[in-house]
């Protein structure tokens, strides 16, 4: 006999870490009927990961900090219950597949939370094939985990997390690594879990669009953990938007009045610099790859990053470059930051005057002039012990300020908050002003107004004339560039103006590759 | 990166695979045993023979792939064993017999077996261990390890998590190296590199403790170690294949340490 899906109490619900400053999450009110999916909307740092814990226990259970107020599942106060009981009840997804994958093949994989429970064999031989079946994953069972692609790994985790009868599944930004195809096919089986009605279903996004259609309720929080409304998404959506807006949270468009609010990119900011007239002179091409492969590996298991890309890039232009995952995009950009030698083909970065340097050859005090690179993740990118250290010494007071900065100089960059730890990544790159900026998902994780100040940052690069060369998966980006490039497995695709590449793109299905309306 | 732990993709049906892990272990503990007991070159060269067939014949590996990806240990055993024979101090015995006399290089009879042992002892420890550790898969080894050796759970199979993250440590180490070189830290010369490393490990270490901890958090969110006793899905159960495994590597260092003692080289 299953459970019914819990309904979900919160009163007054108050969360402080140990050693911060202010709460995370501060009076949270709502109740949400069992079987329901609530969607959670809020900025960064407004909390939306600690409720997702803390319905999964591990906030109060594992994480020291300080609780008031009450949150139940059901008829089990989360505080009061012991964490492996509400380990039973409870599924838990994150954000990133790689690092939630435990074995290295796939039934075993789902098998893991069943023998953790304790499951008689005969049960677990049964319920593998059907949680793999909820997840769009059948006749898998003998693949290797991590040989799938982000989106198979990502509905991997789904089915390992649905195995065992959770009756409330919490997904905390389940497709923030995914490329459109991937985040379109995991919403799907979302979208088949949440009409069941079997699971009460709360679900933390940044990628608003594909998700409000399936949400029940929606819970609005500011930057700070304030809940800022509470209700059915239709209702409370029209009326909460602009204070979400104001607090930095991505807005979806349904919400928006006509006219009100930007829609659709970034365009609101006023117009984008005007695409480089060709053909041009040779002075205004910043790198050309011509022919270029990649291919790496041992002689049997060569595989091919790369194959026969040209591509020119000028100054004072925004290339988008997108693809999906493992289509090359990220050996593209460590061909032009001269960190791979292509295995055939030629790669050229052209100073100031013109004149031709391969990447791989530029001297180091050169270099850093030349090519920058920005990393998905900030913290890998980190070359200094100190904030002043990463900066370097072409970081001026006004610039240190400008980003956000100052006063922080000496602090470990390990030690800031993403936001934070973004905006110091950015500032490097301002300082040293490279004439070819190389960008892997700028705005990986990042809320409406951290994606803003990205942008922005960006467009004064460009008008100083910048080459920006930016791999991403987010459209919301695309209409910002001056040419959009698609890579499929190592190829080029497409190229041309992201008008074109948004009205009809080259992958097949086109859908999830278009920013929602 | 080719010396990392990834799978050498293995058949799983070859009769090394399909004995438990434990089984592996104790027999190459046998091989490694009669190895290092002796001085005497016969018993590894033995050993790696028994293992070369092993390979061949038995473990369902590639051996072109296993030969590709440690090349190195060969080439270094073989390096090893001629600087022994070559630097060896019994050369300068005047009582043993030369083997090799060119010009001011004399190398006796007792250097060069001791340099042969040297090498052949380096091959057939990384013989072994690609016997052991190769065939099947990191699963089954844990799964052997847990359920026959009473290894914890939360050891055996937490290293199973870990390996699977070390593709992904391997990824940000080539980012580091990459971020230092377009900030112009990535020095010429050697020295300056050696530098270079404090930094990249500092940065690969809050990688992999930040990886780690969500790893962490995921397994606990699923249940793992939460007192609970595990059932098994894949239970292992000491069969014909690990009694021909045992048998064969028992036998092949009896005979190899026996050789030896009648065999003097």
């Amino acid at each position: 006999m299953i459970e019914a899906p819990p309904p979900i109490l919160a009163e007054g619900l108050r969360w402080t870490y140990r050693g911060a400053t202010r709460p995370a999450l501060d009076g949270l009110h709502f109740r949400l009927d069992g079987g329901q999916v609530l969607l959670v909307l809020g900025p960064s740092g407004s909390g939306k990961s600690t409720l997702a814990r803390a319905l999964a226990g591990i906030v109060p259970h594992a994480l020291p900090g300080a609780w008031t107020g009450r949150l139940s599942i059901g008829a089990d106060d989360v505080p009061a219950t012991p964490p492996a009981r509400l380990g039973q009840r409870v599924g838990l997804v994150f954000q990133d597949p790689e690092s939630q994958l435990v074995m290295p093949r796939v039934e075993d994989e789902v098998a893991f939370g069943l023998e953790n429970r304790g499951w008689p064999r005969p049960e677990m031989l049964r319920r593998v094939p059907q949680a793999l079946a909820l997840a769009g994953l059948s006749g898998f069972e003998q693949r290797a985990s991590r040989g799938l692609s982000g989106g198979e790994q990502q509905r991997l985790a789904l089915a390992g997390v649905l195995a065992p009868l959770p009756r409330l599944l919490v997904f905390d930004e389940p497709t923030a690594n995914l490329d459109p195809p991937g985040m379109q096919a995991f919403f799907a089986r979302l979208g088949e879990l949440a009409t069941r009605r079997e699971h009460t279903i709360v679900v933390v996004e940044h990628r608003l669009e594909a998700v409000l259609p399936l949400a029940d309720r929606a819970l609005l929080l500011d930057e700070a953990g304030r809940q800022l409304a509470y209700g059915p998404p239709a209702e409370i959506g029209p009326v909460h938007a602009g204070a979400l807006e104001r607090s930095g949270g991505w807005v979806p468009a349904a919400w928006r009045r006509p006219g009100a609010l930007p829609t659709g990119g970034f365009a609101a900011r006023g117009p984008s610099q005007p695409v480089t007239p060709s053909p041009v002179p040779a002075v205004d091409i910043v790198a050309e790859l011509e022919g270029v492969a990649v291919r790496y590996g041992a002689d049997r298991d060569l595989r091919t990053a790369l194959v026969g890309v040209d591509l020119v890039l000028r100054a004072g232009e925004r290339v988008g470059l997108v693809g999906p995952n493992g289509s090359g995009k990220s050996s593209l950009l460590f061909v032009l930051a001269g960190a791979r030698r292509p295995s055939s083909g030629a790669v050229v970065v052209r100073d100031a005057s013109g004149a031709p340097h391969d990447p791989r050859r530029l001297p180091s005090t050169v270099l850093p002039g030349m090519v920058g690179l920005a990393f998905q993740d900030p913290e890998i990118g980190f070359v200094g012990r100190t904030v002043g250290e990463e900066l370097g010494p072409g970081a001026g007071p006004a610039l240190v300020a400008r980003f956000g900065l100052d006063g922080l100089e000496g602090r470990d960059p390990y030690r800031l908050s993403q936001g934070q730890q973004r905006r110091l990544s950015l500032a490097a790159l301002a300082a040293r002003n490279p004439r070819l900026l190389l960008l892997d998902e700028p705005t990986y994780g990042l809320d409406r107004l951290g994606s803003q100040q990205v942008v922005a940052f960006l467009d004064e690069g460009r008008v100083a004339g910048q080459a920006q060369l930016l791999a991403t998966h987010d459209p919301r980006l695309l209409p910002d560039c001056d040419r959009v490039v698609a890579l499929e497995a190592g190829r080029v695709v497409f190229e041309g103006s992201s008008a074109a590449f948004l009205a009809a793109p080259p992958f097949d299905p086109p859908g999830p590759w278009q920013v929602s309306p | 990166m080719s010396f990392l732990p990834t799978p050498l993709g293995g058949r799983p049906d070859a009769l090394l695979a399909r004995a438990g892990g434990l089984t592996r272990l104790v027999a190459g503990l046998c091989w490694l045993l009669a190895v290092v007991l002796t001085t005497q070159p016969l018993v590894p060269a033995v050993v790696c023979l028994a293992g070369l067939a092993a390979l061949l014949g038995w473990s369902g590996l590639d051996a072109r792939l296993v030969a590709g990806r440690f090349g190195p240990v060969f080439v270094a055993a073989v390096g090893l064993a001629v600087v022994a024979a070559v630097f060896s101090p019994l050369n300068g015995d005047p009582a043993a017999t030369a083997a090799v006399e060119l010009g001011p290089l004399r190398i006796t009879v007792p250097a060069l077996s001791g340099a042969m042992a040297l090498g052949l002892r380096l091959v057939a420890i990384a013989l072994t261990s690609v016997l052991v550790f190769g065939p099947g898969e990191v699963t089954g080894l844990a799964d052997s390890l847990v359920q026959q050796a009473r290894v914890p759970d939360r050891f055996a199979y937490g290293s199973v998590a870990a390996l699977g993250l070390v593709p992904l440590l391997a990824a940000d180490w080539e980012s580091t190296r990459v971020a230092r070189r377009l900030r112009g830290l990535e020095a010429a010369h050697l020295p300056g590199r050696l530098g270079g490393l404090g930094g990249r490990l500092l940065t690969l270490l809050v990688s992999a403790i930040r990886r780690a901890d969500r790893m962490a958090l995921a397994m606990d969110a699923r249940g793992f170690d939460s007192g609970r006793r595990r059932s098994r899905y894949r239970p292992v159960r000491f069969g014909v294949p690990d009694v021909l495994v045992l048998a064969g590597a028992v036998g092949v260092a009896a005979f190899a340490l026996a050789a030896a003692t009648w065999v003097r080289v």
